[in-house]
């Protein structure tokens, strides 16, 4: 299987992300047909794409338009482009590349869903990503893209750019929501879920920039077509920001059900002299696969989830045999720690409370027994919580101890010995 | 109305009520902390877990809402043992100081810990450290360590009182209560967060390290404070009142209570007030005997043809009636009544939440009573003036320059009061005024009916001053010629003060 690239074709190209140079390359066309169809048959060629969200849940995209009330209440469009999920980059090629195309995708998911008004909500570390799409905005209000009567076609919206200030938890949807309210970024209690009651608790559609994006090809080509590439369950193509002991890192857009191995031979494959150990398959909340299991893996949601682990953004980490789990479970354990919101108890507790028992083995105090109170703490922050921030704390935890228990056990009783190389280095 | 099962139970709840409710109506055990039936659904604790219809996944009780036909249940051994954890999760970074915390005996954490406590503490890393003793407002401390997040104080003045003093700050584990720069938790509603509060987080500092709870009675009564009329709780032992907080009365006060209210109880504690019955001469104050004190007053009433009764809407309904009663009975006499309103200015105003301009528990008790009442300037020209006095002087200071005026006009007066009246030293009372120890709301049985028409009981609850009267029983008293309980009037201290001369009879 090859490269396939629906979105990122003409990315290598300086001028793509200039109106001018997306025009050249076809940009806007799609926009022109949506504009000729009926805003439901959008929707239902979406739901028949089979498009499902790339922001790490996977939820069918078109389903998600479908549970909008049917009323004249405003509805509100919003793109999640706060990229938090560690070792995730996708979306920030996109904005800094192709900001057009998104502007694209977000207008035709607009006029499908008649919303007056969208945001896209950018991570604030991306301040490239924020001048481009701010100033391709910009052109395309000045090109009248966007405003009122967007291409004679009566249809009226406006986009604005709002951003973040770095906190993982507005990555969640309705985090994100609440920070662009103005208010703590914090999620919000479902339901109501923001499709009935979101922004400003009017109706509201909350997508990742890739899945915007991935509007343009299901309406260019059509639902069958889109269909046709990826999986039965699992259609189109997907980014892959893949990262870690590679020797060219970087996003590559796949087929999804593309071998891991093959993705991992894309990046260059492993450095020299290097044994594959692990590899966290969908950012760090994505359980981790042992060398085993990464043989047979295929980039797609179900064949993850048939592993116990998930497809989530797309960030590929991959681990070779000079790594150490204990001090990588440990680095993602004070992620989470750090990111909780501090809301619902079980998360705001447990992640501080695993983070410290790691950090403990980490300084070589560890006790055998703390694994066992790892896996139960853990478990005990899965599914109990407001969002998924506990989940996606306890999930590598659990994968990380119990796929790599020798190597825990063997750090804790070395632990000492550990502590001091990690001190003198 | 839904039909649904819990625990086995039928019950049957009206649409919209949500599982936490329906546990409730069942009187069903469900832990829960963030959950208040006065406040919205935060839905954070995450203790209320309940399993649906024997589904594999668990639901918070409190933002479920019950569905015809639903089974729940929260005895499954996966709901125990995730109120376990959840417990344990609550505790891991709790101070273990239940020893010198002032919510121990009524602690949320210490009665879920006894049901759902794991018993072992399995944490053996550092505590997260944070700030201690923090100054939130005039009358609330944060003890931030103590605090379990559970948001009811911050919801509590975003949507009760709309003040919004109070925020989270900070995230994570490291999440603190907090007010903004400048803008102290400073509304009048403000100890209500202390109630609210699970756990020994807010404590209020009018009572903390006064009283362990346990050592405490506890009364039911109404707040005297304004016409609104509270239910409240008075929390009392041998040594006097220490608290009062508010209990939930759907049709007066909901779930809360003023600031002002809470302060009701320190006029009745004995070191400010009226012990025994004094007597006044020669702008001095002498205690009188009890046998005294009875002469004198039949006397100064037989003799007295024109009586006047200087009343406030601060006593019983009973007590009203009494006095109707006592009127009518001394036909060969002209008695007066006229009825003191404190604020006229301010006596309708209403802050919108329970504070009304009208400063007292029974105005409408009063007004129902049938008097017919005179004007103020019947009061000059009396012989005697009977004063029932307001049980608080400090909130009526006109009653007060009235007593003043009077007494400047040497009218005899016979006063009822609670408070210590050797401490109004400006006033020159006329000699042979009588000052006799009055009950407090607290010390007596009977009605008041509010600014609703809503008769409400109050409950005889500790008796602080023996000696005292109320003024129906001070009208038997006189009516009979002799006293109702001359045993509890004898036993009193006889030295109140030092503002008090030795005895003169």
């Amino acid at each position: 299987m090859s490269e396939s690239q629906l979105l990122t074709e003409h990315y290598h190209k300086d001028t793509y992300k200039s109106l001018k140079g997306y025009q050249a390359d076809g940009g806007y066309e799609v926009l022109k047909k949506a504009f000729k169809m009926e805003p439901q048959a959008i929707i239902d060629e979406v739901k028949a794409s089979g498009l499902r969200g790339r922001g790490g849940a996977g939820f069918p995209t078109g389903v998600k338009w479908g549970f909008l009330p049917r009323n004249d209440e405003t509805r509100y469009l919003l793109c999640n482009a706060d990229e938090g999920e560690p070792g995730t980059f996708k979306d920030r090629m996109m904005m800094e590349r192709a900001p057009h195309q998104l502007i694209e995708g977000m207008i035709i998911s607009a006029f499908a869903i008649n919303s007056p008004k969208s945001y896209i909500y950018i991570r604030g570390e991306y301040d490239q990503c924020i001048e481009t799409v701010t100033a391709a905005i910009k052109e395309a209000y000045d090109a009248g893209l966007l405003g009122e009567n967007i291409l004679g076609s009566g249809f009226k919206h406006d986009m604005d750019v709002y951003y973040g200030a770095g906190a993982y938890i507005c990555g969640d949807e309705t985090g994100m929501i609440s920070s662009l309210e103005g208010l703590k970024g914090q999620p919000k209690l479902k339901p109501p879920f923001p499709a009935v009651q979101g922004y400003l608790k009017k109706p509201t559609i909350v997508n990742n920039v890739e899945t915007l994006a991935a509007v343009i090809p299901i309406i260019d080509k059509g639902a069958e077509a889109y269909k046709a590439i990826g999986t039965e369950k699992s259609s189109g193509t997907k980014l892959f920001s893949v990262s870690g002991c590679v020797e060219k890192a970087g996003n590559f857009e796949v087929p999804l059900g593309y071998p891991l191995m093959d993705l991992i031979e894309l990046a260059g494959g492993l450095r020299p002299g290097r044994k594959l150990k692990a590899v966290i398959p969908g950012g760090s909340s994505a359980p981790v696969l042992t060398a085993e299991e990464c043989l047979t893996a295929k980039m797609d949601y179900e064949d993850l989830s048939a592993k116990g682990s998930m497809l989530g953004s797309g960030a590929v980490m991959v681990i070779d045999d000079s790594q150490n789990m204990v001090d990588l479970l440990g680095v993602i354990m004070h992620f989470y720690h750090h990111e909780s919101c501090g809301q619902c108890t079980p998360c705001r507790e447990g992640t501080g409370w695993l983070s410290k028992m790691v950090h403990s083995i980490l300084e070589g105090k560890g006790r055998i027994a703390d694994l066992d109170l790892i896996l139960k703490v853990a478990n005990q922050m899965k599914g109990k919580t407001i969002c998924a921030l506990s989940d996606a704390a306890a999930l590598p935890a659990l994968s990380f101890v119990t796929k790599f228990r020798d190597e825990f056990e063997d750090y804790i009783k070395r632990g000492h010995q550990y502590a001091a190389e990690a001190l003198h280095v | 109305m839904f039909k649904c099962t819990i625990n086995g139970h039928e019950v049957e709840v009206p649409e919209g009520a949500s599982v936490i409710e329906a546990f409730k109506l069942l009187k069903e055990d469900i832990a829960h902390y963030c959950w208040h039936p006065g406040l919205s659904i935060a839905g954070v604790c995450r203790l209320c877990m309940v399993q649906i219809d024997d589904g594999p996944r668990l639901h918070i009780a409190c933002n479920t809402l019950v569905k015809d036909g639903m089974k729940i249940t929260n005895q499954t051994e996966v709901v125990k043992e995730a109120v376990r954890w959840g417990m344990d999760f609550h505790l891991i970074n709790h101070p273990l100081d239940c020893p010198i915390c002032d919510q121990a005996g009524e602690c949320g954490l210490q009665e879920q810990y006894m049901k759902y406590g794991q018993y072992d503490s399995s944490m053996a890393e550092k505590k997260v450290k944070k700030r201690k003793v923090v100054d939130l407002g005039e009358r609330v401390v944060l003890d931030s360590e103590r605090c379990i997040l559970c948001s009811r104080c911050v919801r509590f003045t975003d949507e009760v009182t709309k003040t919004n003093e109070l925020g989270i700050f900070n995230r994570g584990d490291h999440s603190e209560i907090g007010t903004f720069e400048d803008q102290p938790l400073d509304n009048k509603y403000s100890l209500n967060t202390v109630d609210i509060c699970p756990v020994g987080a807010l404590t209020s500092k009018d009572f903390r390290f006064q009283q362990r709870v346990w050592y405490l009675k506890d009364t039911d009564s109404i707040c005297t404070g304004c016409s609104t009329g509270c239910s409240i709780k008075v929390y009392h032992n041998k040594e006097g009142l220490f608290r009062v907080k508010p209990v939930f009365n759907e049709k007066v006060n909901g779930h809360w209570m003023c600031d002002e209210g809470r302060d009701l109880y320190k006029h009745v504690n004995a070191p400010v007030r009226l012990k025994q019955i004094l007597k006044s001469v020669g702008n001095e104050w002498f205690p009188l005997g009890l046998e005294r004190a009875l002469d004198h007053l039949n006397e100064a009433f037989s003799k007295a043809e024109n009586i006047s009764v200087l009343i406030t809407a601060q006593h019983t309904v009973e007590e009203y009636k009494a006095l109707k009663n006592w009127a009518q009975q001394l036909q060969d006499k002209t008695i007066n009544f006229v009825y003191w309103k404190n604020n006229p200015e301010s006596f309708d105003s209403f802050d919108g939440l329970l504070i009304r301009g009208d400063k007292n528990p029974n105005t409408k008790g009063l007004l129902e009573a049938g008097f017919e009442f005179a004007d103020a300037s019947v009061l000059d020209s009396s012989d005697l003036v009977l004063a029932p006095m307001p049980e608080n002087p400090a909130v009526y200071p006109k009653y007060m320059e009235k007593l003043e005026q009077l007494s400047k006009l040497q009218t005899q007066l016979c006063l009822l009061s609670v408070s210590n009246i050797t401490q109004h030293e400006t006033i020159n009372f006329a000699d042979g005024t009588l000052a006799i120890p009055m009950k407090t709301a607290f010390e007596k049985a009977g009605h008041f009916i509010n600014h609703q028409g809503l008769t409400q009981k109050i409950h005889k609850g500790r008796v602080i001053v023996k000696a005292a009267l109320g003024l129906d029983e001070l009208l038997q008293a006189i009516k009979i010629g002799k006293w109702i309980q001359p045993q509890l009037l004898k036993s009193r201290k006889t030295n109140e003060s030092s503002k008090v001369s030795g005895e003169l009879w």
